[in-house]
């Protein structure tokens, strides 16, 4: 009798998990956004000035997040799929991020790591481009870059000499020792995930606190080949602490007078160049030239 | 009557026995590309053109056959291996007469950015259409090289073990010869095997490989790779301080339209760099050591001069007498023997 009550107290518990429902999850797009100065960045244009007053533009930014968690109103912290996302501004939809199975619910704060710690930062963890062209040589610490922001600034001589901002592991001078300069980031929130409904979130990267706070980042210093420079390496790990947002800030320096000498000049009678016309040997002409030479062939026969 | 009976069996047999043979069906064999150590996993395999071991030897033997010009080859030899040259890296090992050197055929399987120097073809097949119908290379009709293959005694029957069909198509034609450059691969230099933990560098080798990847060194990697990058190129466009005009209209410019790749060109494999001369991309150089002088010294300053030119405010990497002999005995170890003379790769016709 005791044997058949069990098996039947089992079989209920069996009935009232299985009739749980099921967790209602909901999925989120993250929209990577960049500014300059309180605007959207403008790459290839030479209109930003930095705290240390040097002007400069920006190519190309690449850059790793990765562990990305979101906090609940009850302090759990819910870890979101992909655990790393590689963004950069040459790839248009590497710019958002998509997210699925997150819970719904309301959640108060968004945190991450901008780069890979060492768990992720491994040499030969991607194997394919664009990511694998980020890695960060071996006899440096191995792993990839956190970030290659690229670009050019006028230095001192008024020159437009080579930006690169490039975050990875730090060495001291003889590459005995090791620094691991990815930081990670809690930014409050007020999200609320619905099941069924595409939510959205949206995350800046304001470029110029890069360069000011606490540390002032002079390019005449540190504005290029910077990867072997923990010196450098430490003021912008430290400056980044503030770089990222969820809100979109007005900048500081919005009246910026941009030095209107000859550099400026012949930059922008580049800029206004017609743009280059394919030249008559082109892989299109080609083809178009042997499609007309088969056309013929038909008609002819 | 019943000697009739006897009879109709052994007549059906011969009937039956002089039936002509029944053709082999079309099962041709999966290719297994390698995947070397370091190398991408993302291949541009087309789901259309899976290589297989027919089709790649069928590509082999018509890369080096002069009648894929549609003639008969006795007006000069014209066909793929004229001008690239397995000895030198698929390339042509000197100046060719084009507007551009000729760039080599090595590891292009892991090429997903574009094909040439301006990346203005986006295909090994539509390459091989390229190069045939160029009036500069080639310089054949399509039709004619169909016409003139199909004639022949041994190419149907090979198209046919191919692709499973005796009638030659031109767009077949291009699919073989891509296999065939698909299975070039360059994984098993002296660098590969130290990578591997086969042999060791030398002192002034592993000081190369320093300066190679170093931003204070040589600064090479961000283009050309190393390490976690065994293709030894990124595969993409730069403008790396050549020249500071730019007249050249086949530059990248002249593909995507931008200012910002004028005088930018595809950075080539270093693989087998040694005896890839001439260098840059209208072979101005014809030693690694002026190509290293130029890195070291002469890089000059421009609008578009790509922002990975760290050191050009200095004229280049400022490299001392040493350092130079020492990263030329790293890109030296990027030789590979096995690929240079691998007898899969050379002309099946001989």
């Amino acid at each position: 009798m005791k044997k058949t009550l069990f098996i039947l107290m089992l079989l209920m518990a069996m009935a009232l998990v299985s009739c749980k429902k099921p967790v209602q999850s909901g999925d989120l797009t993250v929209n990577i956004n960049y500014s300059v100065n309180g605007k959207p960045l403008i790459t290839d244009s030479l209109c930003y000035q930095n705290e240390a007053g040097n002007e400069f533009m920006i190519t190309e930014i690449q850059w790793f997040i990765s562990k990305m968690e979101l906090q609940n109103e009850q302090d759990e912290w819910v870890e979101l799929e992909p655990r790393i996302f590689y963004i950069d501004t040459n790839i248009p939809e590497s710019q958002i991020l998509r997210i699925a199975s997150i819970p719904v619910g309301k959640y108060k704060t968004l945190r991450f790591t901008f780069g890979l710690d060492e768990a992720y930062n491994q040499t030969g963890l991607f194997s394919n481009p664009p990511e694998s062209n980020m890695f960060w040589p071996d006899p440096l610490g191995g792993g990839y870059h956190y970030m290659k922001l690229n670009g050019k600034y006028r230095n001192e001589n008024e020159e437009l000499a080579p930006l690169n901002i490039h975050l990875g592991i730090g060495q001291n001078t003889d590459q005995s020792e090791f620094y691991h300069n990815y930081f990670n980031v809690e930014l409050p929130i007020s999200l609320t995930i619905a099941e069924n409904t595409e939510n959205q979130l949206n995350m800046f990267m304001i470029i110029d606190n890069w360069f000011r706070n606490p540390n002032l980042y002079d390019f005449d210093e540190f504005g290029s080949a910077i990867m072997q420079n923990q010196t450098a390496q430490q003021l912008l790990k430290e400056n980044g602490k503030d770089v990222f947002s969820t809100i979109q800030h007005s900048g500081n320096q919005n009246n910026i007078t941009m030095k209107n000498d000859k550099t400026l000049k012949r930059f922008n009678n580049f800029m206004h160049q017609a743009a280059p016309k394919p030249h008559f040997w082109t892989w299109e002409n080609v083809k178009r030239t042997v499609e007309s030479i088969k056309d013929n062939l038909k008609q002819q026969s | 009557m019943r000697r009739l009976i006897r009879i109709l069996p052994l007549f059906l047999l011969c009937l039956f026995a002089c039936k002509p043979e029944q053709e082999k069906p079309y099962q041709p064999t999966a290719y297994v590309l390698p995947q070397p150590l370091y190398f991408p996993s993302l291949t541009n395999i087309p789901a259309d053109n899976p290589m297989t071991e027919e089709g790649v030897a069928l590509g082999r033997k018509l890369f080096y056959d002069a009648r894929l010009s549609g003639r008969d080859g006795t007006d000069g030899i014209r066909n793929c291996a004229s001008c690239h040259h397995q000895g030198n890296n698929f390339d042509f090992g000197g100046s060719a007469g084009l507007h551009h050197s000729v760039m080599p055929l090595v590891n292009l399987a892991w090429n997903t950015t574009g094909l040439g120097w301006n990346g203005g073809v986006t295909t090994l097949e539509d390459m091989v259409l390229a190069a045939v119908t160029s009036p500069v290379e080639i310089n054949a009709d399509t039709n004619q090289v169909v016409r003139y293959l199909q004639k022949t005694d041994d190419y149907p029957e090979l198209f046919y073990k191919a692709f499973g069909s005796h009638e030659i198509t031109f767009i077949n034609i291009e699919r073989a010869i891509a296999q065939f450059v698909r299975s070039l691969v360059s994984a098993d230099s002296k660098f590969d095997r130290y990578l591997r933990g086969e042999e060791q560098l030398t002192q002034d080798e592993l000081e190369g490989y320093l300066l190679f990847v170093t931003e204070n060194g040589a600064d090479c990697f961000h283009c050309h790779g190393g390490g976690s990058n065994a293709l030894m190129t990124t595969n993409l466009y730069y403008n790396n301080g050549l020249d500071d005009e730019f007249n050249d209209p086949e530059d990248r410019s002249a593909i995507t339209g931008s200012h910002w790749d004028r005088g930018a060109y595809k950075a080539p494999t270093l693989r087998n760099i040694a005896v890839s001369s001439p260098y840059m991309h209208d072979g101005r150089f014809t030693t690694l050591d002026e190509v290293i002088d130029f890195y070291s010294d002469s890089v000059k300053n421009s609008l578009t001069i790509s922002p990975l030119m760290h050191h050009v405010m200095q004229g280049g990497v400022q490299l001392t007498n040493e350092e130079k002999a020492q990263l030329k005995a790293f890109l030296n170890t990027l030789t590979d023997e096995t690929f240079l003379n691998n007898p899969n790769y050379s002309d099946p016709n001989h």
